[in-house]
């Protein structure tokens, strides 16, 4: 039996840059918040600091900072015939289990999606004609306008340190940015990271090839920087262990360094860690939450915390889970095309092209999580890239420039090298310092059959059901991967290295294994209308308007940029609803 | 010119200074790169040590705060000079300390810095 606690004004279940963001907001507007989190409290002193951090075993091997899944994992097939099997150990995405979630140890892209996201379908159908959108892709208009989101995008990239170039000004194009982009009322909190070799071989071959090269934005702290909350960051360091660790010089913008230490200054937070939501409970009109029940996993004591509202803040496929589990809205299905709750499942997809170069030293131990430059020629930003043309809705950024290039794990050898053994050895030992790579990262569109739902058989630590991802490319991403790979390879061959391993498109089935992206989308999507989404535009359930869901789980299709930007500025947008409007007024914030 | 010699220079540029014309308030903007990490008041130990009272102190002479072995063996006693060093270059001062900062290479600021740690504790 589960002890009953006292009532709070706000339950969040997670605490990481969405969890942090709302707690620190709700509690200053005078909230008694409490936050639930499944991790142990972490920080930059304790942890990530020299000689426990650059610890590429615990950290990329075993997964210190990410979910546990002998806890708690999921079930994976490629479509409604297989049956699905449980992803025994994290592969293609980590989810992070601490204090700070996936924002400790993200690298820091920051990007901002724009109305070519938001607008789609309404965009899409304008400029090819209804009959360009394939019959089974589901995309549709978020029910949000990049205009509404600006000052959001704003407020999250001076909190999290972003360092980048303005390419658009108030609609004036700037020398060196991004041109593609969106306008935006100001350039960025820092000046970009220091370019590396590798960045700027690609940026100069790109711009002989007529692409516009950019540096990559990124919350990695380009110098000293004290945010508007009077967050201290240091200088990055471009000690080349970003993605995956905590930053042993807090300059990577993460909510366990800004916006979590400020909410536990407030007393009306209070962080609960160890804990672990099992349901939101909701009352018998089924119109309103309750609260949610939990378990203290250190102890497996059950608590009831009664809340006026609750947020799902966690890592976005645990969001989704916890809807399904919850019986909060209907879950979809693939065949009828009825229900919302778990539809939109996407993923990205990407080709990569290794350059090697005799003689030439690209130092890939040194860098930042981006320091890297970019083309968004091919992105959905750059409307004169043609589709029809093309083949294919959406698009993809191209860049260069090591994220991460870790000792151990990164050993760049061309192809038909051995595997193991003295030619391997003198391979990587040839080529370890005289390779660089261009990437590409490509959108997933949302299809009827990628979507979540409940296991039918596999249960997790608590006894409930697993979530099952069905999960495949389809030709839409195929195309795009062809167009992406063909683009790399030419630019590549214009580089004249000495040896190269080409991009191929991906044509073989989507698997768990190996490391791919933790970019996963969708499954409770905001919307117009109570039909088509989960949520409306500022997050709130359509169902039960005291229960919001926030993070990609909301996003109604995948864009090739990284998911951060969006999901930040999605937080602060609501936090804003919540604090002006729904508090003096609670209810639908938008009639359904 | 060898690196000693430099070093040198360095110091002896950020005596001449002096404290008469160094920053304070110069040296207060730039300690934002120490911040992140750093506290003037006591007993605040972030990623970094508080540096109250430093001057005079010795490397490593906190019991609170876990130090690196190369600082706890460089036999350092912080003054201008020495400190003066160990910020324009932490690796090449100590090498192998843990203090995750690549170093500030102007005599000027460095002297504005220290000026205004110098003032802090007073």
């Amino acid at each position: 039996m589960a002890k009953k606690l006292k009532e709070v004004d706000v339950v969040l279940v997670g605490l990481g840059w969405t969890g942090g963001i709302l707690a620190k907001e709700l509690s200053a507007a005078g909230l008694k918040v409490v936050a639930l989190e499944r991790g142990t409290m972490r920080t930059t002193e304790n942890d990530y600091s020299v000689p426990h951090v650059r610890d590429e075993l615990r950290f990329v091997h075993r997964h210190d900072l990410m979910q546990n899944t002998a806890r708690d994992t999921l079930t994976v097939r490629n479509n409604v015939q297989q049956e699905a099997l449980p992803m025994r150990r994290l592969g293609s995405f980590l989810p992070g289990e601490v204090v700070g979630g996936s924002g400790v140890h993200w690298s820091g892209h920051t990007w901002r999606w724009t109305d070519e996201e938001f607008k789609i379908r309404s965009l899409y159908e304008e400029r090819y004609g209804k009959k360009f959108i394939p019959e089974d892709m589901t995309i549709q208009d978020w029910g949000i306008t990049y205009a509404e989101l600006e000052p959001y995008y704003d407020k999250f990239e001076y909190t999290a340190a972003v360092s980048g170039k303005a390419g658009n000004i108030k609609g004036q194009i700037q020398p060196g940015g991004n041109p593609f982009e969106a306008p935006r009322a100001r350039e960025y909190a820092l000046p970009p990271l220091t370019p590396i070799l590798a960045s700027q071989v690609f940026s100069e071959a790109a711009k002989n090839n007529g692409y516009h090269p950019f540096p990559r934005p990124s919350a990695n702290a380009s110098r000293a920087y004290t945010n508007p909350d009077g967050s201290h960051f240091g200088a990055c360091q471009y000690c080349g262990y970003c993605q995956r660790f905590g930053c042993e010089a807090n300059a990577k913008g993460s909510p366990h360094m800004t916006v979590i230490p400020i909410a536990m200054k407030n007393p009306n937070f209070e962080l609960r860690t160890s804990t672990w939501v099992t349901k939101v409970l909701k009352d018998p009109s089924g119109k309103r939450v309750t609260g949610v029940l939990y378990t203290n996993t250190l102890n497996g004591e059950e608590f009831e915390q009664p809340a006026g509202m609750v947020a799902l803040t966690a890592y976005a496929i645990n969001n989704v889970h916890l809807m399904l589990l919850s019986g909060i809205g209907q879950p979809y299905d693939p065949v009828s095309q009825q229900g919302v709750v778990g539809k939109n499942y996407c993923y990205q997809t990407g080709a990569s092209a290794t350059l090697f170069f005799e003689g030439r030293h690209f130092n890939p131990f040194m860098n930042a999580g981006g320091s890297n430059a970019t083309i968004d020629d091919f992105n959905s930003t750059n409307v004169q890239f043609d589709r029809a043309k093309a083949g294919f809705i959406g698009g993809y950024n191209v860049g260069s420039g090591f994220n991460t290039a870790l000792p151990i794990g990164y050993r760049p050898v061309p192809r038909g090298t051995p595997a193991w053994g003295k030619a391997w050895k003198s391979a990587t030992a040839k080529w370890y310092q005289t390779a660089m790579n261009i990437n590409a990262s490509g959108a997933v569109m949302s299809n009827r059959y990628n979507y979540y739902d409940l296991d039918p058989t596999y249960r997790n630590a608590f006894g409930l059901p697993l979530m099952r991802m069905t999960f495949d490319y389809k030709a839409n991403e195929h195309r795009m991967g062809e167009h992406a790979a063909k683009v790399i390879n030419d630019l590549a061959k214009s580089m004249n290295p000495t040896s190269l391993n080409t991009a191929i498109a991906r044509t073989e089935p989507w698997t768990v294994v190996p490391y791919q992206s933790t970019h996963n989308t969708g499954g409770t999507i905001m919307g117009t209308n109570p039909k088509n989404s989960v949520l409306n535009k500022y997050l709130q359930s359509w169902d039960c308007h005291n229960l919001f869901v926030i993070g990609a789980n909301v996003f109604a299709h995948n864009n090739s940029y990284n998911p951060t930007g969006p999901v930040g500025a999605l937080a602060y947008w609501t936090a804003d609803a919540i604090k002006n409007r729904y508090m003096k007024n609670p209810g639908p914030l938008v009639s359904a | 010119m060898t690196r000693t010699a430099l070093i040198l220079i360095a110091v002896t540029g950020a005596l001449t200074v002096g404290s008469a014309h160094a920053d304070v308030k110069r040296g207060e903007k730039l300690f934002e790169e120490c911040r992140a990490c750093h506290a003037v008041e006591r007993g605040i130990n972030g990623v970094g040590p508080d540096l109250h009272g430093v001057f005079g102190r010795k490397a490593a002479a906190l019991d609170e705060f876990r130090y690196s072995p190369a600082l706890k063996k460089s036999g350092i006693t912080w003054t201008r000079q020495t400190l003066d060093a160990y910020v324009a270059d932490p690796q090449k001062a100590v090498p192998a300390n843990r203090m995750p900062y690549g170093g500030m290479p102007e005599a000027k600021d460095r002297a504005d810095l220290l000026e205004y740690l110098q003032q802090a504790f007073k």
